[in-house]
């Protein structure tokens, strides 16, 4: 059976201003089920952002792309921006960060959600506005707000209503690139908690972008892990949070702040990411890694399977021990 | 401390010669500047005849020994646009440097202090910026009556508002950084931090912003001479356009009286624009990633699959 | 009421603006060493009644307060005195220069938002090629043209396509409606586009800018993700964002555009505010040139706070 979606081998190049280039995405791959939800986690600069923004095809002119993203087992990267337009918002759609003004300033949040119906026929004039009116109400927004404009909402608000505007053509995948950053605590809660319960009412296949990998755990069933433009583990949350096999998972997990224990010091991972405007030699993660040994510095490590199903590209052998 | 400052002020400068450098549009206009102005100040040695000596015909046409012709006194028209040159950068600087005077002073005040001063010296601004100042400047310089001096300083006492805002917000940011409070905390003076702080890390603003407002001066200086109300006995390049245009050139068919004078004009204010634009962005850059525009992102094949993996 | 503040503040500053400006006007005039209305003798064409006339009216016998206000007395009343030149009042000579004015200018506006627009849109879009590098280069040579020199150039290139000079041919005798339609449209071409291609090199940079900052901004992202097709992104997103800033900047380019009547009326002999102004000049008739100072600032003023309602109405964030 052909998966949902399927993202094979993708790399992804941004032109610098100073001439050279940076290879930003380094063959990633993963394969998402109708109704499944995989977390893309990883700092900030691991391509993760850029993952998602290639898999619609929202890549800026000086980014260049190669790989495969397969739709229902269509390749829609072949044909570029034409190939992509048609799925925009139809089969994938998509949700930015908080902190994004990702809203219209001057045009009402209705009218921004009724555009999205009217464009792709799913409804119009007065049974669009009814439309409009229903999605709001089922993220929480009362139906009358529909004629604010955003900067009359709460960050929170605005949120709903671009999750609102996200569900709009009933997409199969909905992507949601660090959705509640820039929110206060309480609202992220709330937004978490939504696309939840959304997920499972309209039976919505799910990519969450984070840097948060306990929220992964959490609200997803599968986990890919990226670091500097590659993955570096690949696995059932379960797998992820109980056995990490690659030592940059298990430090991302002690690198959050255990919400229980708040008294207890957060044990931020030393040292940055690698630049990646040149090629690397070895494991990119060798530096700040706790148990890298001479291999690691000559060979790049491929992304291995284990036994069990979970798959990282480390060469140590044995399981890391949470 | 004060190391610090100046080591900061130094690197800025270093932006700006860097964005003569690098920046093409930049380099020709800094470029075509320097040889307008080497010729102007050069031009009592340099000038091929006398600026008011008849050389040939009323409106001679143009021939080798007088490659733009004569104007309408026979005067040879390399020699007055060299002559022009100098009147008009001479109006245009030092008009330029009474506005800074101005501009920079109420711009600097108001960043500086901030609070009551500040709220009157814009206000005072807000509406100065909305008073055309073309038909001021006409109204002035018709009361005072026709001369260079009265030129420069009308025109540098309308020129300054736009220095004044954009030196405003330049101060208000530098006022927080830590060494300009660090000096305060240390007692020294209002006019010594101004003077030792402030001033370097805005001056690569005001140099830029100096440029941009020669444009607007040689521009005024052309449309005032123009308008008869030019200096009678300086030859400035607008001076050399009204005399064309007042003796009936173009029904003339002397062409080369007018058009070299207006080009040399356009050519400088194109410099000027060229050079001041381009250090506005460098220290300015508000260029960020279009998410949308006529290109696309490319496709690209994937060869040495291999050792991409 | 959303923004009555706004409304109110904007329209308080604007009749400040023009108090100010009146009082400049009084300043210039009246207390300047050698001021040309107090001192009646350097009047050219003064007859003694009309000395004695002015006199009485502006009250110059009496000190400098009560002169102010007497001269706003009058203002208030529409009386900006005689002009020296051919002893009507300077208003009804300002009327019929102003409705001539008006419609030059206006096209001339017209065609340089329009253009500069358009061009600015493209060469926005068309970020990083040739096609931008081009169409800024030539709004750039526009811009940093003399106002009066491209209109001479337009004359040395028309000269004999178009009439170069005033505004009706005096030779056309009781001319039938379109035939004076077509005479006026003839004669206001050249004068409308020299303003127009001096401000359209102004406006496509300033629309440049602008647009490129909005395609920057994040809800652009959105509108590509939902699937518009660029274009539609350009005209219902873009746009209408980078409206709010050219609209600023267009107001700010008003005292140009007036600049620019008075050398383009100068050169074609346009019977206009500006060739008032220049007369008065020449003929040193200091109340015209008063009168026609203070009616360039008014309308400057009033379009200003035009602008500024307009953005009030384009910007719905604005609340105060």
């Amino acid at each position: 059976m052909t998966p949902l979606l399927q993202v094979e081998d993708l790399h992804v190049w941004f032109d610098l201003a100073g001439g050279g280039e940076l290879h930003a995405v380094q063959g990633v791959g993963f394969t998402l089920e109708p109704g499944e939800r995989l977390g893309l986690v990883g700092e900030s600069g691991c391509g993760k952002t850029t993952t998602a923004l290639a898999m619609m095809g929202l890549l800026p002119s000086s980014a260049s792309a190669a790989g495969r993203i397969l739709l229902d087992g269509k390749d829609v990267l072949a044909g570029g921006e034409a190939t992509m337009r048609p799925h925009r918002w139809v089969d994938v759609a998509i949700v930015f960060q908080g902190a994004m003004n990702a809203l219209n300033p001057v045009r009402t949040v209705g009218a921004q959600i009724e555009e999205a119906l009217e464009l792709h026929g799913v409804a119009r004039g007065a049974a669009a506005r009814t439309r409009v009116g229903e999605l709001l109400e089922s993220v929480g927004i009362p139906a009358q707000r529909a004629g604010r404009f955003p900067h009359e909402l709460s960050g929170g608000m605005r949120q709903r209503a671009a999750i609102a505007m996200a569900l709009s053509c009933e997409p199969k995948v909905l992507i949601a690139d660090e959705p509640t950053t820039a929110l206060d605590v309480m609202v992220q809660a709330q937004i978490l908690e939504l696309l939840d319960a959304l997920c499972r009412d309209f039976g919505l296949a799910l990519v969450l972008v984070t840097h948060d990998l306990p929220v992964v755990a959490q609200l997803c069933d599968k986990g890919v892990v990226m670091y500097a433009g590659r993955v570096a583990e690949r696995a059932p949350v379960d797998d992820l949070y109980h056995r990490p096999r690659h030592p940059y998972t298990r430090l991302l997990f002690a690198a959050t702040p255990d919400l229980d224990d708040l008294e207890q010091p957060v044990a931020s991972i030393p040292g940055a990411p690698p630049r990646l405007d040149r090629p690397l030699a070895g494991c990119p993660f060798r530096p700040r890694c706790d148990r890298a040994f001479d291999r690691c510095e000559t060979e790049t490590p491929a992304l291995t399977a284990w036994p069990d199903g979970s798959e990282a590209a480390c060469h140590l052998d044995a399981a890391v021990p949470a | 401390m004060s190391e610090v400052a100046v080591e900061a002020a130094a690197a800025r400068g270093g932006v700006m010669w860097s964005t003569i450098r690098r920046q093409p549009s930049a380099t020709i206009g800094a470029t075509v500047l320097v040889v307008i102005a080497v010729a102007a100040i050069l031009a009592p040695w340099i000038a091929p005849y006398g600026v008011h000596t008849q050389v040939g015909p009323v409106f001679g046409q143009p021939s080798w020994s007088h490659p733009l012709g004569l104007d309408d006194g026979g005067i040879d028209m390399v020699t007055l646009l060299m002559w022009g040159a100098r009147i008009s950068l001479v109006v245009g600087f030092a008009a330029t440097l009474v506005s800074m005077a101005i501009g920079g002073s109420v711009g600097v005040l108001a960043g500086y202090f901030g609070g009551r001063t500040d709220t009157v010296l814009m206000r005072i601004t807000d509406y100065f910026i909305v008073i055309p100042d073309v038909p001021l400047m006409i109204v002035v310089a018709a009361i005072w009556g026709p001369s260079l001096f009265h030129i420069v300083i009308v025109i540098g006492i309308l020129l300054w508002t736009g220095t004044a805002r954009v030196l405003r917000a330049q101060v208000k940011s530098v006022r927080e950084r830590v060494y300009v409070k660090r000096a305060r905390a240390l007692g020294a003076g209002h006019t010594r931090i101004i003077l030792r702080h402030v001033l370097p890390q805005v001056a690569p603003l005001l140099i830029a912003n100096t440029v941009l407002t020669v444009a607007v001066a040689i521009f005024d200086e052309t449309a005032l001479s123009f308008l008869g109300l030019g200096d009678p006995s300086r030859t400035s390049l607008g001076k050399v356009i009204e005399n064309a245009f007042q003796r009936a050139a173009i029904s003339s068919g002397a062409w080369w009286a007018i058009v070299p004078p207006g080009a040399l004009v356009a050519l400088i204010i194109l410099a000027c624009s060229l050079v001041g634009g381009a250090l506005e962005d460098s220290l300015n850059p508000r260029l960020r990633v279009a998410h949308l525009s006529a290109r696309t992102f490319r496709l690209r094949p994937l060869v040495g699959r291999g050792d991409a993996l | 009421m959303r923004g009555a503040d706004y409304v109110i503040k904007r329209v308080g500053f604007a009749i400040v603006t023009v108090f100010v400006a009146v009082t400049i006007n009084f300043a210039l005039f009246r207390l300047a060493p050698g001021s040309a209305i107090t001192d009646l003798s350097r009047v050219p064409h003064a007859t003694p009644e009309l000395r004695l006339a002015l006199k009485k009216q502006f009250g110059l016998d009496k000190s400098k307060g009560e002169q102010y206000v007497i001269y706003l007395g009058q203002l208030a009343r529409g009386n900006l005195g005689v002009s020296f030149a051919n002893e009507q009042p300077v208003w009804s000579n300002l009327r019929t220069a102003l409705v001539n004015t008006l419609p030059m200018v206006f096209l001339g506006t017209i065609f340089s938002i329009v253009i500069g627009t358009l061009t600015g849109v493209i060469a926005a879009w068309r970020r990083g090629t040739p096609v931008e590098a081009a169409t800024v280069t030539t709004a750039l040579g526009f811009y940093s043209m003399p106002t009066h020199w491209l209109g001479l150039m337009l004359v040395i290139i028309f000269a004999g396509v178009l009439p170069t000079g005033g505004m009706t041919n005096e030779f056309l005798l009781n001319p039938s409606f379109w035939t004076h339609v077509k005479d006026l449209a003839s004669h206001i071409a050249l004068p409308s586009l020299t303003l127009g291609l001096v401000l359209y090199g102004e406006y496509t940079l300033i629309v440049r800018s602008a647009m490129l900052e909005t395609l920057g901004e994040d809800y652009i992202l959105t509108a590509r993700a939902k699937g518009l097709r660029p274009w539609r992104i350009v005209r219902q997103h873009a746009l209408r964002n980078a409206m709010l800033p050219i609209v600023t900047l267009i107001a700010l380019s008003l005292g140009y555009i007036v600049a620019g009547a008075i050398l383009i009326e100068t050169v074609f002999s346009w019977p206009g505010i500006g060739r008032a102004v220049y007369e008065a000049v020449l003929q040193r008739d200091y109340p015209m040139l008063q009168g026609a100072f203070l009616l360039l600032t008014i309308s400057v003023v009033f379009f200003n706070l035009v602008a500024d309602l307009l953005y009030f109405k384009l910007d719905p964030r604005i609340t105060e």
